[in-house]
């Protein structure tokens, strides 16, 4: 059951809709009737992406093919990179991609990667798989900027080493269906995951931050903080998973989730799962949903802010906690200004 | 510190599951198996009338085409509904007059429950006892019913499901499904068609009910589901306070029992509504022989500034599928739900709640300790959401896991679904072992581990036991120290 394997053998049926347990609240079945044609191929130069020109190479896939090197995709033992990887969609109709990065022992890569509508109306399927060897740091930056009336999965499946270290921060406009899917398997052993997000939707578009980490050992750490903003009648999803095998003692993995719902048409819907089967463990999740403290702008506009810049300045803090964990300076640059442009449209 | 020390005391003296004994009596049952004639057998021995039949072939057929829910996370081999009985009634063939006509084995049965509320002594007749009106459901019909009159008085309606049938039967025409409609679920739908009997309460506009009510359920006959069907009715301004407390005899064969529980709640009316719950739990190293409990209970709170409270300590049957839910439909009404879910041994647990937040103003509270040990698997899952009209809807919902031993699991499945810019809602969940600091420090003090590791969990569970009422606060606390007898060490 997956957008990629309903492309791949044009079944319909094969789409993932609200009966399937992990998609009640983000239905592709009953969206899509059909399924559209394979979008063309395109030559066009592509502008510069959401995080300019930063970093040494960029990767695109436009429509679904592979512009650039896919060497860069693979580090050697100890080799550090900072890289773009845009997928990008010009044109209507469906198309899936899938890369693999590989990083090898003690490597270090920067993965600035976006996703892009420069179209409308396409469906788009994005498969990733990383692997890390042990000590190998990656720290992932994706902004996912698709079209308004786009249906677009990503779905990533990463797996680590021990004493690796991967960090993940995603911000997302939403579209109109739309799923990022991270799947992260952690052996524990030292190794550390940083799991964030924020959506900030407006309009009717939908967001899905779907996350599943897996401890599969002893001495593991996963931290995961995701925040929402949704106004209008836009939906955000939040389904964080964290599992603990048995076995997997002194794992320490804790998970937040925090809404701002400023319409009261939105709608949010969170699962914030904790499933252990160990019992030397320090696990915690925290999740809240509501509006804005009307406390805060009350204070804020009794010392002479207007009240749509007090509300701005609240949000903009409230998403910033999320944005500034980012490692990467320049990147992070680039998507507290990404933000702040959607919380301000 | 009477309790305390009688925690103490159970602890040391209790080596296996008190209360697994076979009561002999003769039973009267109807053929194993299910089909529309067992369906009008029951309901020709319970004397219904035609609409009754009715409703429950309805029900019958409803349940032919639907399948078993898969969702929970709990694994059994598949239940073969043919291969049960679903009627057993003690063979009396009148109604007994006064307890002395009650057949002495049954009493001798309380006898040996121990049951704290002195229940002996009401169902004795005893001069001065407290005042407990005492449904008691002795396999699928109740046997004796205390203090009708008293309630009589005020115009509470309290007694058997069949009785209310007979004589109330606008009451539960109107209200009998309007809560659990008939096809909600797998196990609600099938209890709908085969329902043996349970408990009816009526209070009327601006009762306040003079005592608690209180049911025994125990399961007696082999291989006897027991289909228990309670409705509770709190009329505008009643309040009424209901307790209910399981026991169950040691069998081989696994026991299904599949309850519905219904409340109806109009303008500023109340309901509290308590359960212990120590089913036989199944042997501690196979998982052989416990109870399967797939309960449906909800409340409805139609009337504006509404309550209910839900208050469960659960910690027996082999499986436990139970979500204790709320419908805040009323505007300012008030979901509470506390609970105490212990599993031990090979037990699971898939238990939780609802808070349906559908009129303005409404406010929910949710308050849940789960503590697994040995083999077992205790699973929160719980639902709030806020409908869009359900403008200024709140929650509060704490989960805190504890674990004990490295085989246990615990899991935590909350669903937050929110649909207007003016809720708010807060979850907070937690898991974490017995801390080795705390132990350590309380056998220190001289405590052996087992007596160490009962004052932490009863530290852990505080929160909840104070819901309990008094009476019931003693028996849990009791039984959250056999249920984790043995774990440690």
């Amino acid at each position: 059951m997956s957008l990629a394997t309903a492309l791949k053998s044009g079944d319909v049926t094969l789409l993932p809709g609200k009966r399937d347990e992990d998609w009640k609240w983000t239905d592709l079945r009953g969206l899509l009737r059909v399924l559209p044609a394979a979008s063309p191929a395109s030559d066009a130069a592509l502008p510069l992406g959401p995080f300019g020109d930063l970093g040494e190479v960029e990767i695109a896939l436009v429509n679904g093919r592979l512009r650039g090197d896919p060497a860069a995709l693979i580090l050697a033992a100890g080799q550090s990179r900072v890289l773009r990887l845009r997928f990008v969609s010009t044109a209507e109709g469906s198309h899936a991609a899938h890369i693999s990065i590989e990083l090898g022992e003690g490597a270090a890569l920067t993965l600035l990667e976006s996703y892009e509508g420069l179209a409308d109306g396409y469906v788009a399927d994005a498969g990733l798989e990383i692997t890390l060897a042990k000590g190998a740091r990656l720290e992932r930056v994706v902004v996912a900027a698709d079209a308004e009336g786009a249906v677009s999965v990503s779905s990533t499946v990463v797996i680590l080493a021990p004493e690796a270290r991967f960090a993940q921060t995603l911000l997302t406009d939403g579209a109109r269906r739309q799923r990022i899917e991270t799947r992260i398997a952690h052996p524990g052993a030292l190794a550390e995951v940083r799991l964030d997000g924020a959506y900030l939707l407006a309009g009717k578009r939908h967001a899905d931050l779907t996350t599943v980490v897996e401890h599969q050992g002893v001495d593991g750490t996963t931290s995961q903080l995701t925040k929402g903003v949704v106004r209008d009648q836009s939906r955000g999803v939040f389904q964080g998973r964290i599992v603990v095998e048995e076995g997997a003692d002194r794992t320490d993995a804790r998970m937040r989730h925090n809404a701002l719902i400023l319409s009261d048409k939105a709608e949010i819907d969170a699962k914030p799962e904790l499933l252990i089967f160990a019992d030397d463990v320090q696990c915690a999740h925290g999740n809240t949903i509501g509006a804005l403290d009307e406390e805060a702008l009350f204070y804020m506009r009794q010392r002479g802010l207007p009240e749509t810049e007090a509300r701005a300045l609240l949000i903009e803090a409230f998403v910033g906690q999320v944005i500034e964990r980012i490692d990467h300076e320049p990147a992070r640059d680039l998507a507290l200004a990404w933000a702040a442009d959607r919380l301000r449209a | 510190m009477a309790a305390v020390k009688q925690t103490v005391e159970h602890v040391e003296a209790l080596e296996k599951y008190q209360h697994g004994f076979v009561t002999d009596i003769a039973q009267d049952f109807a053929p194993k198996g299910l089909n529309a004639d067992i369906v009008r057998f029951i309901s020709g021995k319970k004397n219904e009338p035609e609409w009754m039949l009715q409703w429950r072939l309805d029900a019958f057929e409803r349940w032919l085409v639907m399948d078993e829910p898969q969702w929970a996370k709990v694994h059994f081999p598949r239940i073969d509904y043919q291969d049960s009985y679903y009627y057993a009634a003690p063979s009396e063939k009148k109604g007994p007059k006064s307890l002395d006509e009650v057949d002495p084995e049954i009493l001798a049965v309380y006898a040996k429950l121990g049951i704290p509320l002195k229940e002996q002594a009401v169902l004795a007749g005893v001069e001065g006892a407290p005042r407990y009106a005492v449904d008691a459901v002795f396999d699928s019909v109740s046997v004796v019913t205390t203090f009708k009159k008293e309630l009589a008085q005020v115009g509470v309606i309290f007694c058997s499901m069949s009785e209310a049938i007979r004589e109330h039967p606008e009451l539960v025409k109107q209200y009998l499904g309007s809560v659990v409609p008939v096809s909600d679920n797998y196990y609600a739908c099938l209890n709908a068609a085969v329902f043996s009997d349970g408990s009816f309460v009526y209070v009327p506009p601006g009762v306040r009910c003079p005592m608690e009510l209180s049911t025994y359920f125990r399961i007696n006959a082999e291989n006897s589901g027991q289909f228990e069907r309670t409705l509770i009715i709190a009329d505008k301004g009643a309040y009424v306070s209901y307790l209910e407390g399981c026991t169950a005899p040691m069998r081989d064969e696994n026991q299904l029992h599949a309850a519905v529980v219904e409340l109806v709640l109009l303008d500023e009316a109340e309901i509290k509504y308590s359960t212990v719950q120590n089913w036989y739990p199944g042997d501690p190293v196979t998982g052989k022989g416990g109870i399967y409990n797939f309960v449906t209970k909800r409340a409805d709170c139609r009337g504006d500034r509404s309550k209910v409270s839900w208050t469960q300590v659960e910690t027996g049957s082999a499986i436990t599928w139970k979500y204790p839910s709320c419908v805040l439909r009323g505007e300012g009404s008030v979901g509470e739900f506390y609970s105490i879910a212990i599993t031990n041994g090979r037990q699971q647990a898939d238990t939780g709640t609802k808070m349906i937040h559908l009129g303005a103003n409404t406010r929910s509270r949710v308050i849940s300790k789960g503590i697994s040990a040995g083999k077992s698997s205790n699973t929160y899952r719980g639902l709030v959401s806020a409908h869009p009209k359900a403008k200024g809807a709140r929650n509060f919902t704490q989960c805190d896991s504890l674990l004990i031993g490295k085989t246990s699991a615990a899991h935590t499945v909350p669903y937050i679904e929110a649909r207007n810019g003016s809720c708010v809602f807060e979850h907070e969940a937690t898991t974490t072992k017995l801390s080795e600091d705390q132990l350590f420090y309380a056998m220190q003090r001289g405590l052996s581990q087992e007596e160490a590791v009962q004052l932490l969990v009863n530290g852990f569970v505080k929160d909840v036991l104070q819901e309990l009422p008094m009476e019931f606060a003693v028996e849990a606390q009791k039984l959250v120290a056999i249920s984790l007898e043995g774990s440690v060490g």
